[in-house]
């Protein structure tokens, strides 16, 4: 029934794309995407108003029997997510792809604009599907999607390893969700979701839940299955890069949160809470330290990502644990700082990719050491990013500063109620030195860039980018100011979620959260008039005042270069010198010694590895090679040889059964 | 009424200690040394100067000094002297009160880098690091505020006078240790930073403002003696509250606490070496995560 309806549209689509004029292919993703987001958005604003979820569509599956599409709170706002996302992302692809317009084939941008709408409808459909076999399709399209669209660069060697290499990881973690689907299946004879509840209820929680964690986790980027995401990131386009980093990666989350909701045994939970947590202060940690010593924007953007899965996965474990302890205050604060830590992460993730997108598509380069001094001939795009950079550092008045806010707030309130003080205040230790690298990471990443001297005649050259894609960036920035504030309106969007999570929400957002956040608000408020009255202040005081221009001051040294300048190696050297275990160097050439007086040409390239990677570079990944080679060669291409194989096969067969073996 | 005698005292604090510093280390190397208001005559001539803009900044250069003071003023408004009432206050607000002073920090970092200078880049970097190794040390010190007062809002936290109990006292001590400590970090002092040393190499705090001129050098300079002021505010509470919990303790406590302190510390001793300065911070960090298990041992009641 369901794939009667999805396949004529599907094919419909792929031929409209298709078939139109290359210019128009956009506009008709375009208007694909704003249907599919309104189609999904307004159902989804109703039930987060209502809180009463929204049976879309029932009909039998070819294995799990009876599935559905619904729409509950926690699909609203993930359907929220996607659609403004999945907007903002095709608008900007407009002026994104323009320049590729000639180079590539029509059948080639084709296939670009279907994969992108597929990849917006399959992540709408993963968080509809009540679970199973239209679960399953649609995680699998989701996935293909997303393969094909790193893929649009494929000439360049690293674009197709990256793809490969996350197509791989991908199919990991989807064996470990059919092995959990197949679970569901074996005890309840369905596969949903909803039963879960059931399978939780006849013991072995645990061992169930860690198999969804680890096919959702790979999604997530959850340490130490976070590799694909660094590769990928950069691999891709930077619209790609957005909507991937900001909302696909949250279908792990979102599958994470699926299942927690199911259990009910108060002991199970605490142990599942804490699994949460160290996974999410792991992940945290591991991915803001790799992203502070990237020189590559993109690269480091895709740390970023990871270390806020990770912030995300610790107020979860929080709510988790609070909520195991009987303490609902603290399982309601943590839970819809979790939330909204989502909902703010695609916004100002988009944000910086689209911005990282912008200068890439001006100078042709991500690497941080390239840049210099592009807030002069990107004014815009450096506004926007300064926006995106300050609510990714979670500072306030910005919406990231609301999300960490809960989620910090929780944590506190478990130390204050001595109820899981050391677990919470681990996780408080954890998020401050995260939120104190984060700040390291991202002044390096918006300095090098936009600020100080160009080291690089590129930039010279550079100019601001079309209107459309400033269009397309202003829909995140406006999300992120307005929730930075007004938080206390924000909050009523995850209230309904929490509210099915822990019953005793609405009192706690009613008489805790809400008038907190007011006050919040009104701090924001009170910051901005500060400050600008403050400069209001200065710039008329400086009226009546000589304002004069000049180089910067040197300190004495009468001729100061470019090439003296901060780079964004240098400015993370102290970081460095402190992580050595977390990273793995490679360097090319070498530096200038110190007994040279008159030093000649230098070439110096340093890279920093993650050590992870290094898994996949050990004497059992050589071991496969072997063995693969073995396996090869039984493939001869001679046709009497596999019919030799078939009947060796049924001999096997036939005397295996023969002895009562199978 | 109290919340304006409140940020009144707060202000008087922030004005006071740099002079106390000042006196203290000419008393102690048997100087003259300069009047006690010298600081505040030195900042009237900076905001009557003209200025210079380096060619290579943009606008955020500009702007950078009035968040950087309007973000401190902010953070300013979250602390309450002893028993008196601050003007903001919320459940949490000290996790606002330290992420606003994240803010000051990126934003003076910004302002740093956009000159360009290899100079300000170095203390930029400097400080990056070094802001985020207090952050946790900062987090912990509220944490342990909160488990042992049952609130999460400074103004609640230092709300009641309580009586005299020894677990509370122990751990109100250790806290205000940290938070000197921590104070000396955050407003640059000897030993992580020394303000005046004549070496931009081994500069922190000082470096990144090198390109800043009259108004905008006041502006920054008013606002890191309210960032000291807060800080020592804390510490002065937290003593406080363990003897005697009134304004007219608290604010004299806090003045002289980091004014002599400082004033001691710069006088005996020399600044670190800068490869040392992360473990003087790490630790630091690691001594609140000790102060704070300290609290939740005595908070258990294990007799120790």
């Amino acid at each position: 029934m369901f794939y009667l309806y999805l396949l004529p549209t599907l094919t419909l689509l792929i031929v409209a794309l298709f078939l139109s004029p290359l210019r128009s292919k956009v506009w008709v993703a375009l208007a694909t995407a704003v249907t599919l987001a309104l189609a999904a958005i307004v159902p989804a604003i109703g039930v987060l108003t209502s809180g009463k979820s929204l049976v879309l569509m029932e009909f039998m599956s070819p294995i799990f029997g009876q599935e559905s599409l619904s729409i509950d709170p926690l699909s609203a706002i993930f359907l929220l997510i996607i659609g403004v996302a999945g907007v903002a992302t095709v608008l900007y692809s407009k002026g994104y792809l323009e320049q590729y317009l000639k180079k590539k084939s029509s059948a080639h941008i084709s296939l670009h604009y279907t994969s992108l709408v597929v990849l917006i409808l399959s992540m709408m459909l993963v968080v509809i599907s009540s679970g199973g076999f239209s679960f399953l399709f649609a995680w699998e399209l989701m996935t293909i999607a997303s393969f094909l669209l790193i893929l649009f660069d494929a000439e360049r060697a690293e674009v197709l390893r990256a793809a490969v290499a996350y197509l791989i990881m991908m199919h990991i973690g989807f064996i470990f969700l059919v092995a959990g689907f197949a679970t569901i299946y074996a005890n309840t004879s369905t596969g949903a979701f909803s039963d879960l509840a059931i399978c939780f209820s006849n013991g072995k929680t645990i061992p169930i839940f860690i198999l969804f964690l680890l096919g959702f986790g790979m999604k997530a980027g959850l340490f130490p299955m976070h590799v694909w995401l660094p590769e990928a990131h950069p691999a891709a386009p930077s619209h790609v890069s957005a909507i991937m980093s900001g909302v696909m990666i949250k279908t792990g989350v979102y599958g994470i949160m699926r299942v927690m909701w199911y259990i009910a045994d108060s002991t199970e939970l605490h142990t599942i809470g804490l699994i949460i947590l160290s996974v999410g202060i792991i992940t945290g940690l591991w991915g803001v330290i790799l992203a502070a010593v990237q020189n590559d924007a993109k690269r480091l953007l895709a740390y970023s990502s990871i270390e806020n899965v990770g912030v995300i996965f610790i107020g979860l474990g929080i709510a988790t644990l609070g909520q195991a302890s009987g303490n609902h205050l603290v399982a309601t604060i943590a839970l819809c700082g979790a939330l909204l830590h989502t909902v703010n992460h695609s916004l100002f993730k988009s944000l910086l990719f689209f911005g990282a997108g912008n200068i890439y598509s001006q100078m042709h380069t991500t690497l941080l050491d390239k840049f210099g001094g592009v807030a002069k001939h990107m004014p815009v795009t450096a506004i926007l990013f300064f926006i995106a950079t300050l609510a990714i550092c979670a500072l306030p008045p910005l919406n990231g500063f609301v999300g960490e806010f809960l989620i910090y707030l929780g944590m506190l309130d478990s130390v204050r109620d001595n109820v899981n003080t050391i677990y919470a205040a681990s996780g408080l230790l954890a998020l401050a030195l995260i939120g104190g690298i984060a700040v390291l990471a991202f002044s390096k990443l918006y300095s090098t860039i936009f600020l100080g001297s160009p080291r690089d005649h590129h930039v010279a050259e550079s100019q601001e980018v079309d209107n459309i894609r400033i269009a397309a960036m202003a829909i995140p920035a406006t999300g992120i100011i307005l929730i930075g504030l007004f938080p206390q309106f924000a909050i009523r969007i995850v209230e309904g979620v929490a509210q099915q999570f822990t019953p005793y929400t609405e009192p706690v957002v009613s008489q805790y959260l809400t008038p907190t956040l007011t006050k919040l608000s009104l701090t924001a408020w009170l910051l901005i008039i500060i400050i600008a009255l403050i400069y209001i202040i200065k710039s008329r005081a400086q009226r009546s005042r000589t304002i004069a221009q000049g180089p910067t001051w040197g300190c004495g040294f009468t001729s100061p270069n470019i090439r003296m300048q901060y780079t964004g190696e240098s400015f993370a050297e102290g970081l460095e010198s402190i992580a050595t275990s977390f990273t793995q160097n490679t360097i090319e050439g070498r530096t200038v010694g110190k007994s040279e007086i008159f030093p000649s040409t230098h070439n110096y390239n340093i890279r920093h590895k993650d050590k992870i990677d290094r898994l996949f570079a050990e004497w059992w990944v050589e071991l496969l090679h072997i063995i693969n080679k073995r396996v090869m060669s039984l493939r001869t291409g001679k046709i009497n040889i596999y019919i030799a194989y078939a009947l060796i096969f049924l001999v096997v067969i036939f005397v295996v059964s023969l002895f009562n073996l199978i | 009424m109290a919340i304006v005698l409140n940020t009144l005292l707060i202000i008087i604090t922030a004005l006071a200690i740099p002079g106390v510093i000042n006196r203290t280390r000419a008393v102690l190397a048997g100087r003259q040394g300069m009047p006690f208001t010298q600081h505040l005559r030195n900042v009237n001539l900076l905001l009557r100067k003209s200025t210079v803009y380096s060619t290579t900044t943009t606008a955020l250069f500009r702007i950078a000094p009035a968040i950087y003071l309007g973000a401190a003023i902010v953070a300013m408004l979250f602390i309450p002297v002893a028993d008196l009432y601050p003007l903001i206050s919320f459940e949490g607000d000290v996790i606002c009160f330290a992420y606003t002073l994240a803010l000051a920090r990126i934003i003076i970092i910004f302002a740093a880098m956009d000159t360009g200078s290899s100079f300000e880049g170095m203390g930029a970097a400097r400080e990056a690091l070094y802001g985020a190794l207090i952050e946790p040390a900062l987090m912990i010190g509220f944490a342990t505020l909160a488990l042992f007062c049952g609130y999460t809002s400074f103004a609640e936290i230092f709300e009641h006078r309580q009586s005299f109990n020894l677990h509370l006292t122990i751990v109100m001590l250790l806290t205000a240790f940290l938070f000197l400590k921590i104070t000396f970090v955050e407003s640059g002092r000897v030993p992580v930073d020394d303000p005046r040393t004549h070496l931009e190499l081994t500069m922190i705090h000082e470096v990144m403002c090198l390109d800043y001129c009259g108004i905008d050098m006041a502006l920054i300079h008013i606002a890191s003696w309210i960032k000291c002021a807060c800080f020592s505010m804390i510490a002065a509470n937290a003593i406080a509250a363990t003897c005697c919990f009134n304004w007219w303790f608290a604010t004299p406590l806090a003045i002289l606490l980091t004014g002599l302190s400082v004033g001691i510390v710069e006088s005996t001793q020399g600044r670190n070496k800068l490869v040392r300065n992360t473990t003087f911070i790490v630790t630091i960090s690691a001594l609140a995560a000790l102060i704070f298990f300290i609290g939740y041992l005595l908070k258990l009641d294990i007799n120790i």
